[in-house]
């Protein structure tokens, strides 16, 4: 449908709007990283006090460290193990189908404090325990479903000729895989792994209890530090990371073509 | 060739991950945060005096810390748990009996909490008195001409829209017992406390959970008075210089005891008496209260340390309050739960 | 078109696709959570020698009292908002993004729109807080924009809640329906509309039926996950925020009762199925 001028301008408007909402607490939470008093008070007084301070906070900063450490393996982890689900599901059509794909759900809807409680029970009664590696293999159970619902949206978008077509042009199952479905669901795949990272990355509740004390996650620590004192310190880290991970993807997108052709 | 040294990344980044260590000079405490155990001074000058290495972890509600206890069998070596909980981990064999004559500074305890029933049992001691404090009022002094005396001021219809409780269904529940004249450990007339609490809920800001939510609260002017723990209104006013005094109101406050144990299993029971005994000592006590505030020590030499016009001294140390608190027993667990039934039908019927 | 077309028979060469994900979940959430199910019909949970036999007495205390029944309607009321707010917002979002923005400028809204969701949810909760309180941030600048004084206080109110969860699920609702909008030909709108289509006859009968994935996904990855919601109604409703999510949150934290609080989420659950299995054929015929 060919917009006329005017209403894609208007379009563009709106999603400009749309980023503005978006955006609002994100600026207020950098802006209060420079304001001095502790408790968020107006008005506005300058300082950098809190990065310097965050500077010398080695466990606000292994905390980071951890959960960028995480996010990064579950997004492969589960956007890898995901896509091939989705797949799977898409291409093949046998018994049991659609109970694997209501299974998705209970992760989901069960509030993440009952799977939490439940992991830390099964995971401290079969000798898993408690540790990061315990927090790594949550979190990709986590993100799986989400990666496996976006994936699987946009699969749907796929016509099937294109690999029967592929396929009776004597391309093997990998090749017709790589070449032809791949590509396609590329964006899904993409979106896919976002999602993994923003559940793994902003996850409290399953890290909190699988953590071990001095190992946590910064969402863990983040948590802790409201009793104390919510200190700006968390603003000046929160901060920090989406102006790099704001360059990184401003980067990426040059370089990389990932919303997908046409 | 690209493909395998991908492979590779990722199976050193798995296998960092993988590999937690522990090393056998730590000490793990228990506690809440940002409360007292985990100020850096401190935890500097004790490492400093004994060579054990203090690994801190958190909790935020009783019953958070007993799952905790519960789920990492041998992995803490002191805990620091509300008395009226202590019961609760003995009977789970949680915790194990401390030899206080390995604590020099458990000498100076005034008796009458050393010997609590709550913290003894057969004759073996639990738990290590710490400090007490109250559940009770606090005030935004830019809202107050003169600070208000009873705890009807929590009702008075100027104050609506500004007022705030904590979000607990025990500390709710025994507020009210307190404003409708009851026994806050043996409640008669549940009738009573849930009208009270009910003609309270229009008057109320919001529920505050932690300690920060309160100060927060009082910094952006939102709220003129509220229950408030009395060490966390001397913390906000000595640490974060904030227009919080502490009422005690003349209806009477709920008081606590707050206590050391030493979880079953430790592999550092050494240590933990030490740490035990620095946190007990005047010495500390007095930086904590002049740097941070605190609540009142159950050590009669830390107390005495003290300037004879300080507020934990002069004011909760008075016969005159001592005579209007009450201290929190036991809870027993279908008591917790039929307060949270109350309390959870009383917030659902404000909506 | 449905994927039925493109199956083949046989769960044998699906198996190597689907074992490690689903052999994952099994290890990580499903025996835990059957763990949990089980607990549910427990008097008292199996730890430091309590006693306890099999009761349905965490199911019956459901329907023992209003209190879980006027809750669960609440929560469920709030997914239906946030989910129909997300998608008045979301769609036209994603259709923006996918028809008329090209290119290197696409690319990169795609990802400030997901951006805001690796800041910490409880960091975003907090500067929701400082906007929407009276003499907050809304407040100031409104009353310096404005002639007249208003006086803008949403804090700790149900439009707060609704504000801060909107915020934070609206990207998935754009992401979904981009993923499905972005794959519609362009030259199939086009040729609709040479043959004579009007604008909203085409919105209608093409675009949404094949944008129907991207809107189903992104309303059950909204509306599951906030019907079960405890932390944005607790901190921004105030008084007001109790939902079905917070008394389990009690049960778990503030006393130890985890069955029933594990019979609470699984009832939480069944219901949540059968919304999603009620409204399947719905969503299949506007599909068509």
């Amino acid at each position: 449908m060919k917009l006329t001028g005017w209403l894609e301008g208007v379009g563009r408007f709106y999603v400009g709007l749309l980023l503005a909402f978006l955006y609002l607490p994100i600026v207020i939470m950098a802006l209060m990283s420079f304001n001095a008093s502790p408790f968020y008070q107006l008005p506005f007084e300058w300082t950098t006090h809190w990065y310097s301070d965050l500077s010398r906070n080695n466990q606000l900063l292994t905390a980071t460290l951890n959960s960028l450490r995480i996010a990064v393996m579950t997004t492969v982890i589960a956007t890898i193990l995901g896509t091939a689900a989705s797949i799977a599901l898409y291409r093949y059509d046998f018994r049991g189908k659609r109970i694997l794909q209501v299974l998705l759900f209970p992760p989901i809807a069960i509030p993440w404090l009952i799977t939490g409680t439940a992991m830390l029970i099964f995971f401290y009664g079969i000798g898993i325990g408690r540790g990061l590696h315990a927090i790594l293999l949550g979190h990709v159970a986590l993100a799986l479903p989400y990666v496996i619902v976006v994936v699987s949206a946009r699969l749907q978008t796929f016509a099937p000729e294109l690999e029967e077509a592929a396929r009776s042009l004597g391309a093997s199952q990998w090749q017709v895989t790589r070449r032809v479905t791949l590509p396609w669901i590329m964006p899904g795949v993409i979106a896919g792994a976002l999602f993994a990272f923003a559940v793994s990355f902003d996850q409290f509740v399953v890290s909190y209890f699988l953590a071990t004390p001095g190992q946590g996650t910064l969402p863990v620590e983040i948590y802790a530090a409201i009793r104390k004192g919510f200190t700006p310190e968390i603003n000046a880290v929160s901060t920090i990371i989406i102006v790099v991970s704001m360059g990184l993807m401003l980067v990426t997108a040059r370089f990389f073509k990932f919303g997908g052709d046409r | 060739m690209k493909r395998s040294t991908r492979l590779l990344t990722v199976t050193a980044l798995l296998a960092s991950a993988l590999t937690v260590s522990a090393s056998a000079a730590e000490l793990h405490v228990l506690n809440w945060k940002g409360y007292g155990a985990d100020e850096p001074w401190a935890i500097e000058a004790f490492e400093k005096a004994t060579g054990h290495k203090v690994v801190n972890d958190f909790f935020n509600s009783e019953q958070e810390m007993l799952t905790k206890l519960r789920t990492n069998p041998g992995l803490y070596d002191v805990v620091m748990i509300n008395a009226a909980f202590t019961g609760q981990a003995i009977d789970e064999n949680l915790i194990q009996p401390i030899d206080t004559s390995k604590i020099p500074n458990a000498a100076d305890i005034s008796a009458e909490k050393a010997q609590s029933p709550m913290l003894n049992r057969d004759g073996k001691t639990f738990g290590v008195p710490w400090v007490w404090g109250l559940t009770a009022l606090a005030i935004n002094d830019k809202s107050f001409d003169t600070p208000p005396t009873s705890i009807s001021v929590m009702w008075d219809e100027a104050r609506k829209g500004r007022v705030i409780i904590r979000d607990d269904a025990v500390e709710a529940i025994q507020f009210g017992a307190i404003a409708s004249g009851q026994n806050i450990n043996d409640i008669k007339d549940m009738e009573a406390v849930k009208a009270k609490l009910t003609s309270l809920m229009p008057q109320i800001r919001t529920f505050w959970s932690s300690e920060n939510d309160w100060n927060q609260m009082v910094a952006s002017n939102q709220i003129d008075v509220g229950t408030y723990w009395s060490g966390s209104a001397d913390r906000a006013k000595t640490q974060f210089k904030l227009p919080v005094s502490l009422v005690i109101p003349e209806e009477g406050a709920v008081a606590w005891l707050d206590a050391f144990s030493v979880p079953v299993g430790s592999d550092n029971v050494e240590g933990a008496e030490a740490f035990i005994n620095y946190m007990i000592d005047p010495e500390f006590y007095v930086e904590w209260v002049t740097k941070v505030g605190a609540p009142v020590s159950a050590n009669d030499k830390a107390l005495a340390a003290l300037p004879e016009d300080s507020f934990n001294r002069a004011v909760m140390g008075s016969p005159e309050v001592a005579k209007r608190i009450q201290f929190q027993a036991p809870i027993t667990d279908e008591q917790r739960e039929s307060y949270l039934a109350v309390w959870q039908e009383l917030k659902v019927n404000v909506k | 078109m449905t994927s039925a077309q493109a199956a083949r028979k046989g769960i044998r060469p699906a198996l190597p696709l689907l074992a490690p994900a689903y052999l994952w979940l099994t290890v990580a959430i499903f025996l835990p959570l059957s763990a949990m199910a089980f607990f549910s019909f427990m008097t008292d949970l199996p730890m430091a020698g309590r006693e306890w036999s099999l009761t349905l007495k965490n199911y019956a205390a459901f329907f023992s009292t209003s209190l879980y029944l006027t809750l669960l309607w609440s929560s469920l009321r709030l997914g239906l908002e946030v989910t129909a707010w997300c998608l008045v917002i979301g769609f036209p979002a994603a259709y923006v993004l996918a028809k008329v923005l090209k290119g290197r400028a696409r690319e990169a809204i795609f990802l400030l729109v997901i951006l805001p969701f690796w800041s910490n949810g409880l960091v975003r909760i907090f500067s929701w807080a400082m906007v929407l309180r009276e003499g907050g941030i809304l407040d100031t600048a409104l009353n310096a924009v404005l002639p007249f004084t208003v006086s803008i206080d949403l804090m700790y109110s149900y439009p707060a809640v609704i504000i801060g969860l909107v915020h934070s699920y609206v990207p998935y609702m754009v992401l979904t329906c981009y993923l499905t909008l972005q794959a519609i030909d362009d030259s199939l709108i086009e040729a609709a509309r040479s043959l004579g289509a009007s604008r909203r006859q085409v919105l209608r009968r093409l675009i949404l039926p094949l944008a129907m994935p991207g809107i189903v996904a992104g309303a059950v990855l909204i509306f599951v996950p906030v019907v079960g919601s405890f932390m944005e109604p607790r901190i921004l409703g105030g008084r007001t925020g109790t939902f079905y999510g917070t008394v389990i949150e009690d049960q778990f934290v503030a006393v130890f009762n985890w069955p029933l609080g594990a019979a609470l989420s699984f009832i939480l659950l069944a219901v949540v199925l059968l919304i999603l299995a009620a409204s399947a054929p719905i969503l299949r015929r506007a599909q068509q």
